[in-house]
């Protein structure tokens, strides 16, 4: 079975937190996550989530608090608002609307975080690798020249 | 009185009387197209026309126009009269709404309009049949005006004929949906015409075509230009009036349309609210100057 | 004339199309363009001209130029250069003719553009002659002609019962070889021509460079780059590095060029910010000096075919035509 590659975008105060907490209290919780810590999660916006899929992302994850305990009081409220915009677009694209999940996790919720890690993976894992991003501009040949040593940094 | 002559009187009143110092309306350009039109003198005016080519949105002209931080300065605010229909109209309220300008600097001449025809614009209408976003139409009165010419007959259309063509797309599989889109974004060439002819579409600088590609490159190709029309219809909900005019401009006859109104849907069944009614922003905008709604 | 039937002119495509890439206008939903086709079923043989010119067959709309690798002290160059043979068949006169506008760029000038030189040197056009003009087209008043045969390697033309085949280059002779032809009295009709359009001469151009006509005319202009995009002739780039997923463990970018154009806002825009045609007028001035002053200054004919897409695809009727018929009458 294919192992899918999971971005999951972590606000600072309270899902990253939780998920740290997850790792100190060693909840098994999925490697399939890569974690991307941003100041709020109302900072996630589409063409984070956007890119992630054209890069080859098969799920992604965005994790912020739960409403009304935004460090920055209504940071959250404007996900809250805007992924389901966002959600339906895509899915309107032709994303299976599982692969995009926007769920709310404090930071003392270590245990909720590698329940919907987990979740999310296997869901994600079921449907299959994503489709959705494209190949990239067709290489023609490839007649390597290598460059004598300039001295450039490393 | 034909609209034409309404329009041509109106023009020449404001101009004469220093109103304005533009009308921007239409007129008939050369191959017998109707064309954007802007009169600067009370003696043109017989330039001006209406008819059922007049697909343009002239709204799109205004904040050039109008916003003094484009490298204009000026004393006194400027003023313009602009030619709308009742779609077009719409798009001013969302700009006032996003005080793009104040309201007093445009005289809205107001258009109660029968319908464009199809292949307008381009010189290829077809007598009798009118745009798809006409049938559609559900107001035939623009919503905000100074002057109406015209009364458009109560036109019966439900909101399901609004999003009636949704549907289709609605009721196949995800992936059916993804080859559809790769297959309509396969012929786009990045002209940037749906967003140039956009009267929202107002960004200095795109996001989508930064020297320093943030989160798009600049090629031609699928991934990027899929993610350039999604994140612009995106930056469009709740904000677009549905005047299609991007989809008519589209060399390539893309269905840009359809993104958007799945928006405009989506915004109306959550948050119950429609583009341009009234002069106050997208619900999904945030306003930093007060209480969050 | 030497004829080939419907049939003879199918089948020996079909055959070509097992050898090479065939390209020629399809029917892509709705859009008529020069697409790859598998089997001259596809093939569209009755329009005015596709949507787009053939110059995407040789200066692709994005093209890979390098992969840069990085790996610690090395630095590695993949070049990527287009192989394979192509032949584009329904070429109209005007698009190979928009064709010798992009050669003066990449191969006649120093450096050679390895990338175009190459898929140039690949190709093969076999033209189609228009039966009439269009209704926008004016390559006759630019120096072309709906029949003209000096850009292609073989020349079609319709006639009774199938198409009249003339071989123009050696190119085009040994494509040929292997199609059985008819020698059939006569010449192919000529083409229903147009009323000409004033060409205003090269140095007519210079004195109303400051006329307020370009600043009215662009009042209107989206600055979108349709009419630069879709024309046969019109070839500027943009080149720029982006980052590629890492290739073990090595950074990797290529080098990639793409499609530009100096109607757009920020074609001209500096380091520093400073933008030389911010306004609309000075970028739509610069678009038609660059066609009528500019180029035929360096190289002697207008970089304009005549086609008239500029005409069919502008939403807000800026007509070519227009202001090359007021530039000749503020010229008297």
């Amino acid at each position: 079975m294919y192992e899918p590659k999971i971005i999951g975008f972590l606000c600072r105060w309270c899902s990253y937190t939780g998920a740290d907490l997850a790792g100190t209290s060693r909840l098994k919780s999925p490697w399939n996550l890569r974690a991307v810590r941003v100041p709020c999660s109302g900072r996630v916006s589409p063409e984070l989530i956007m890119r992630a899929f054209d890069e080859g992302a098969d799920g992604v994850l965005v994790l912020g608090c739960h409403i009304g305990e935004c460090h920055y009081d209504n940071g959250n409220h404007r996900t809250a608002k805007r992924m389901p915009v966002l959600h339906a677009l895509m899915e309107f694209a032709g994303l299976e609307p599982e692969r995009l999940r926007l769920d709310w996790v404090s930071a003392s919720e270590g245990q909720r975080f590698a329940q919907i890690a987990t979740e999310f993976t296997e869901t994600v894992q079921a449907l299959g690798p994503c489709k959705w991003q494209q190949n990239g501009l067709p290489i023609h040949t490839a007649e390597v020249m290598e460059v004598p040593d300039a001295g450039v940094g490393g | 009185m034909p609209y034409t002559t309404q329009i041509q009187d109106k023009a020449r009143e404001l101009l004469a009387g220093d109103q304005v110092s533009c009308v921007i309306g239409y007129e008939v350009g050369s191959r017998g197209r109707t064309r954007p039109a802007f009169i600067y003198d009370p003696d043109d005016v017989e330039r001006l026309v209406w008819n059922q080519n007049c697909t343009h949105n002239l709204t799109t002209y205004l904040q050039d126009k109008l916003r003094p931080d484009r490298g204009q300065s000026e004393e006194e605010p400027r003023r313009v009269a602009v030619v709308v229909k009742p779609c077009d109209s719409r798009a001013i309220n969302v700009m006032l709404a996003e005080n793009h300008f104040a309201r007093e600097q445009v005289h809205v001449i107001g258009v109660a309009c029968d319908g464009i025809l199809e292949g307008a614009g381009f010189g290829k209408a077809t007598e009798g049949v009118l745009q798809a976003r006409c049938e559609r139409c559900s107001e035939r009165t623009p919503v905000v005006y100074d002057t109406l010419i015209g009364e458009a007959p109560e036109v019966e259309t439900s909101d399901e004929a609004a999003f009636a063509d949704l549907a289709d797309l609605e009721a196949m599989t995800p992936s059916e949906r993804a080859e559809f889109w790769l297959s309509q974004f396969d012929r786009c060439i990045r002209c940037y015409a749906c967003r140039q002819v956009c009267p929202m579409c107002s960004c200095p600088t795109c996001l989508f075509e930064r020297d320093d590609s943030l989160w798009v490159g600049m090629r031609i190709e699928l991934n990027e230009k899929r993610t350039f029309h999604l994140g612009r219809a995106y930056h469009l909900a709740g904000r677009c009036v549905g005047c299609d005019e991007c989809e008519r401009v589209c060399p390539m006859d893309i269905p840009i349309s359809l993104l958007n109104r799945k928006l405009a849907k989506e915004i109306e069944v959550q948050f119950a609210y429609r583009a341009g009614e009234e002069p106050v922003p997208s619900p999904i905008i945030t306003i930093l100057s007060g209480e969050e709604g | 004339m030497k004829v080939v039937s419907r049939d003879g002119l199918a089948a020996w495509l079909d055959s070509l199309a097992q050898q090479k890439t065939l390209v020629a206008p399809r029917d892509v939903d709705g859009v008529l363009l020069y697409r790859p086709v598998a089997s001259s079923a596809e093939i569209v043989w009755d329009y005015t001209r596709p949507v787009l010119s053939i110059k995407e067959a040789f200066f692709p709309a994005t093209e890979r130029l390098l992969v840069i690798e990085k790996n610690q002290q090395r630095v590695e160059l993949q070049e990527t250069l287009p192989e394979g043979e192509q032949v584009i068949v329904g070429v109209r006169p005007c698009d190979a003719r928009g064709v010798k506008a992009l050669d003066t760029l990449f191969i006649e000038t120093e450096p050679v553009d390895t990338y175009y030189a190459r898929r140039r040197a690949n190709t093969t056009l076999v033209g189609l002659a228009c039966k009439e003009m269009g209704e926008t087209c004016f390559c006759t008043s630019v120096g072309g002609a709906p029949d003209d045969p000096r850009d292609v390697d073989v020349m079609l033309a319709e006639v009774e019962g199938g198409y009249a085949v003339q071989a123009v280059t050696e190119k085009g002779e040994a494509l040929l070889a292997g199609l059985a032809l008819q020698d059939v009295p006569g010449e192919p009709p000529k083409p229903v021509l147009n009323e000409p359009v004033p060409l205003p001469e090269t140095e007519a151009w210079p004195p109303h460079f400051d006329d307020q006509f370009w600043e009215d005319m662009a009042e209107r202009c989206l600055s979108c780059r349709i009419c630069a995009y879709v024309c046969p002739t019109c070839r500027c780039f943009d080149v720029r590095d982006e980052a590629l997923p890492a290739h073990n463990g090595h950074n990797r970018y290529e080098r990639i060029r793409c499609w530009d154009s100096c109607t757009g806002e920020v074609y001209r825009r500096i380091a520093g910010g400073h933008n030389p045609r911010a306004d609309k007028g000075q970028r739509l001035r610069n678009r038609f000096f660059c066609k009528f002053y500019y180029y035929p200054q360096q190289v002697g004919s207008a970089a304009c075919t005549g086609c008239g897409r500029c005409i069919d695809s502008c939403p807000v009727n800026i007509d070519i035509t227009e202001v090359m018929h007021h530039l000749a009458e503020v010229s008297r």
